[in-house]
């Protein structure tokens, strides 16, 4: 090739392309006069030897393809590594730590209403019918029981290697045997005694004080603090990930230009070159470079938000819902609570006031906050909001479900939601107005349904939150699928593609290549 | 040589667009996370100054108590040791507002934890839950529980809310008597002006230290004692709730509510507090 002229027209060499019979004596003569002059510098001589095959047009050929296939390498990498990030969020999020979390949450639930029907079973004493009866309340009692040894296995598998979080996990264990025992305690005492619902002897009250205070200030908590601690672990690595997808979408996009860019001016070049039209595998090259990096973006700027709608509409929620929900059945135990012990009945009234404040806080200015205000002020702000309209007048759990709600579905479960928990208040107001007026009996048949609709009552409200928490496990498990199907098959697309694109670069410059042969 | 020259330049030039473009974008990702109070290396803390055994500014200007105790530990779980916290007398009215502008990095300052506390502020802990309770004299036996306070003179001190959660919401009709301050109720109930000081248990025990008295242990009302934080750092609300978690599991906890609380005569809960969640 004639190239090598010392100072010739290098910019475009062009017209010997055409020709290709030149090559040999070409190649010969520039490469040695140099290999003959470099004795003198060793240094100088690898870089001029160096320099020079460049100056070939083959070599400047294999320079770009070399050039683009180096970059559609990292194009693969960085597809690689982000794509991998965005499968690690989901498995996180959606297979692994997230519905284990959201298991863990029924440990706090099955421990609180383990003691809420000893509460009952107490209340009622030899009136074995009264509520949802002696048997029935054992019976979910024992059920309880199970279902808080399945979630404690699934804290412990979560707390892995987290020393504290296991530790956590085999005191709420070892506790819930001590309870057991207090429990039992109680129980004999008020079999022994039988006594009429509402008039529990002092032994029987001090034995259930016993085993309740030790739910309340020692399991409870604990219990609530592995499922905030092991979700505070998924907020993190969720965090982590969904940054790392959006930043290895940066990088995609780069990359993917570095390609375009290379490709380009390959192509360019060899136009000037050999002058010649574009070369259709280079095209296709470049083309398929574009595609890979649009879809490739695309495809992580899709996972990115299903991974947030998973998290946030369906995790997030289905947490908090499910706080509401041992909240409330916590609380719907504090009246039975309230009328068992009166020496406490002044404390079981405020933490249920604070309980009811948790899941609904109605905004009730400067009055005082108790319990006749808090449901005077239910009626007035719950009676003119309307789901997904206007500013929330509430805060508390179901507050911040409100003002996250979506119209159709959602919204209407949450109306409900709201409508049956008035009436649950509603209840609460009447039976302590009865108690306050030393109607103890009374108290105690209204609270267990035997004159009102409590218990269906509360019941209705426990199935109204439970199908608004489905909503939010519908957008969990349709944006955790709308992810796996997104990421199906792309194992194997990026390394394909590139391993396409390599051929068609090749296919491209092959027949410029054999000019030279 | 000037066509090589090219492509190399052109192939350079390229690869540094490229290069300074993903270093662009690498570093608006990176800025875009808040700061948080977990990454720090020291740290501003808001206590009380005039709260005997919680928050008490010495005469030397520096601070002691059992908020001060817990806050250190804190600070050295989060990395920062006890040379590194500088400590700020934080009342009651400025914390939400210290904590916005990030004059202060933490409040432990018998902070209680409330719905609408928190539109303003993130809350680790609580580190305690501190319940109202009632001192009253050593001679004044028939005071059991709150519904005793009935025509007993109370303590009505201004800007404190306490009385009326006895008068107001549990509809105890006991009778105020406006006083400044704790201390000066502690006075007058010794002097027989008051019949009963009515609040937080731990505030309580504070000042009855040195007095003749009794603590009536009939808590009535739950108080969670949180670590404010500044909107939106649930990575420090995590990180400081793990801290609380650990003072509780090393045994600190109940080594420092011995050491302020221990003679009041308190039933102290030495069980790690149930959190209330960062959000």
């Amino acid at each position: 090739m004639t190239l090598t002229p010392p100072q010739g027209s290098p910019v475009r060499p062009g017209p010997p392309a055409s020709r290709p019979p030149a090559p040999p004596p070409a190649a010969e003569p520039p490469s040695r006069p140099p290999a003959e002059r470099a004795p003198r510098r060793a240094g100088r001589l690898t870089t001029f030897v160096r320099g020079r095959w460049l100056r070939t047009i083959p070599g400047r050929i294999g320079t770009h393809v070399a050039l683009c296939l180096i970059a559609i390498v990292a194009l693969l990498a960085v597809l690689t590594v982000a794509i991998g990030n965005a499968r690690d969020s989901v498995q996180t999020i959606g297979h692994d730590a997230g519905p284990q979390v959201v298991a863990t949450g029924t440990l706090y639930f099955a421990l609180s209403d383990m003691d809420a029907q000893v509460a009952n079973i107490l209340l009622i004493g030899r009136d074995h019918n009264l509520g949802i009866g002696y048997a029935e309340s054992l019976r979910v009692y024992e059920r309880r029981r199970a279902e808080a040894d399945a979630a404690a296995v699934q804290a412990a598998q979560l707390a892995g290697r987290d020393p504290a979080l296991r530790r956590t996990v085999q005191e709420v264990l070892d506790g819930l045997g001590s309870y057991e025992r207090l429990v039992g305690a109680a129980m004999k005492l008020n079999e022994q005694s039988g006594h009429a619902p509402g008039e529990l002897p002092p032994d029987v009250v001090n034995a259930y004080r016993d085993a309740t205070d030790l739910m309340k200030l020692q399991l409870l908590p604990k219990a609530y603090n592995i499922t905030l601690d092991s979700g505070a672990h998924v907020r993190q690595a969720y965090e982590t990930k969904r940054s790392a997808v959006l930043s290895g979408r940066t990088w995609v996009a780069v990359t993917g230009l570095i390609v375009l860019l290379l490709l380009v001016a390959t192509q360019l070049y060899l136009a000037r070159t050999f002058r010649r039209v574009l070369s259709p595998a280079l095209v296709l090259a470049t083309l398929g470079a574009l595609a890979l990096t649009a879809v490739g973006a695309g495809l992580l700027t899709a996972q990115a938000g299903h991974i947030r709608k998973a998290k946030e509409d369906g995790f997030d929620s289905i947490l908090q819902l499910s706080r509401a929900r041992a909240i409330s059945h916590s609380a719907f135990a504090d009246e039975s609570r309230y009328l068992l012990d009166p020496g406490r009945a002044d404390t079981y009234e405020q933490t249920y006031l604070d309980k009811s404040l948790s899941v609904i806080y109605p905004d009730i200015g400067d009055k005082p906050v108790n319990l006749e205000n808090y449901s005077a002020g239910l009626d007035q702000r719950l009676g003119s909001y309307k789901a997904g309209q206007g500013s929330v007048p509430f805060l508390g759990f179901l507050g911040d479900e409100a003002r996250a709600v979506e119209h159709g579905r959602e919204a209407d479960a949450l109306l409900k939601t709201l409508t049956a928990y008035r009436n649950v208040q509603r209840n609460d107001v009447q039976m302590r107005r009865l108690a306050s007026a030393g109607n103890r009996s009374g108290a105690v048949d209204w609270r267990m349904g035997r004159t009102s609709n409590s218990i269906r009552d509360f019941a209705a409200y426990d199935a109204a939150l439970s199908s608004l928490t489905a909503v939010h496990q519908d957008a969990f498990d349709t944006a955790i699928e709308d992810a796996d199907g997104g990421l199906r098959g792309w194992n194997a697309v990026p390394a394909a593609s590139a391993a396409v694109l390599a051929v068609l670069i090749f296919l491209g410059v092959r027949r410029r290549l054999a000019e030279f042969r | 040589m000037r066509a090589d020259q090219r492509t190399f330049r052109a192939a350079a030039a390229s690869l540094a667009v490229a290069a300074a473009l993903a270093a662009l974008a690498a570093c608006g990702l990176g800025g875009s996370e808040e700061e948080s109070v977990a990454d720090k290396d020291s740290l501003v803390i808001g206590v009380k100054a005039d709260q005997p055994a919680l928050g008490v500014k010495r005469p030397d200007g520096t601070y002691e108590g059992f908020d001060v105790d817990v806050a250190t530990y804190i600070a050295a779980r989060l990395g920062v040791p006890a040379s590194r916290i500088t400590f700020r007398t934080t009342n009651s009215s400025v914390r939400e507002k210290v904590l916005a502008d990030g004059t202060v990095d933490l409040v432990v300052a018998t902070y209680s934890i409330t719905a609408k506390r928190k539109m303003m502020v993130t809350f680790a802990g609580p580190y305690y839950v501190a319940h109202q309770d009632t001192f009253v004299r050593a001679d004044a036996p028939s005071i059991k529980n709150v519904r005793d306070l009935k025509d007993k003179r109370i303590c009505e001190v201004t800007g404190s809310n306490s009385w009326r959660r006895v008068i107001e919401e549990r509809k105890v009709a006991a009778k105020p008597v406006t006083v400044n301050t704790y201390g000066a109720c502690m006075d007058a109930l010794a002097a027989g002006r008051l019949d009963a000081v009515s609040t937080d248990d731990l505030i309580l025990a504070g000042f009855a230290a040195g007095r003749s008295g009794r603590m009536i242990n009939a808590p009535f009302t739950d108080e969670k004692y949180g670590v404010g934080l500044k909107k939106g750092d649930l990575k420090g609300c995590e990180v400081v709730n793990r801290a609380i978690t650990a003072m509780y599991q090393d045994g600190t906890a109940q080594r420092l509510l011995n050491k302020w609380f221990g003679e009041s005569g308190l039933k102290l809960n030495t069980s790690v507090p149930q959190f209330e969640g960062c959000t």
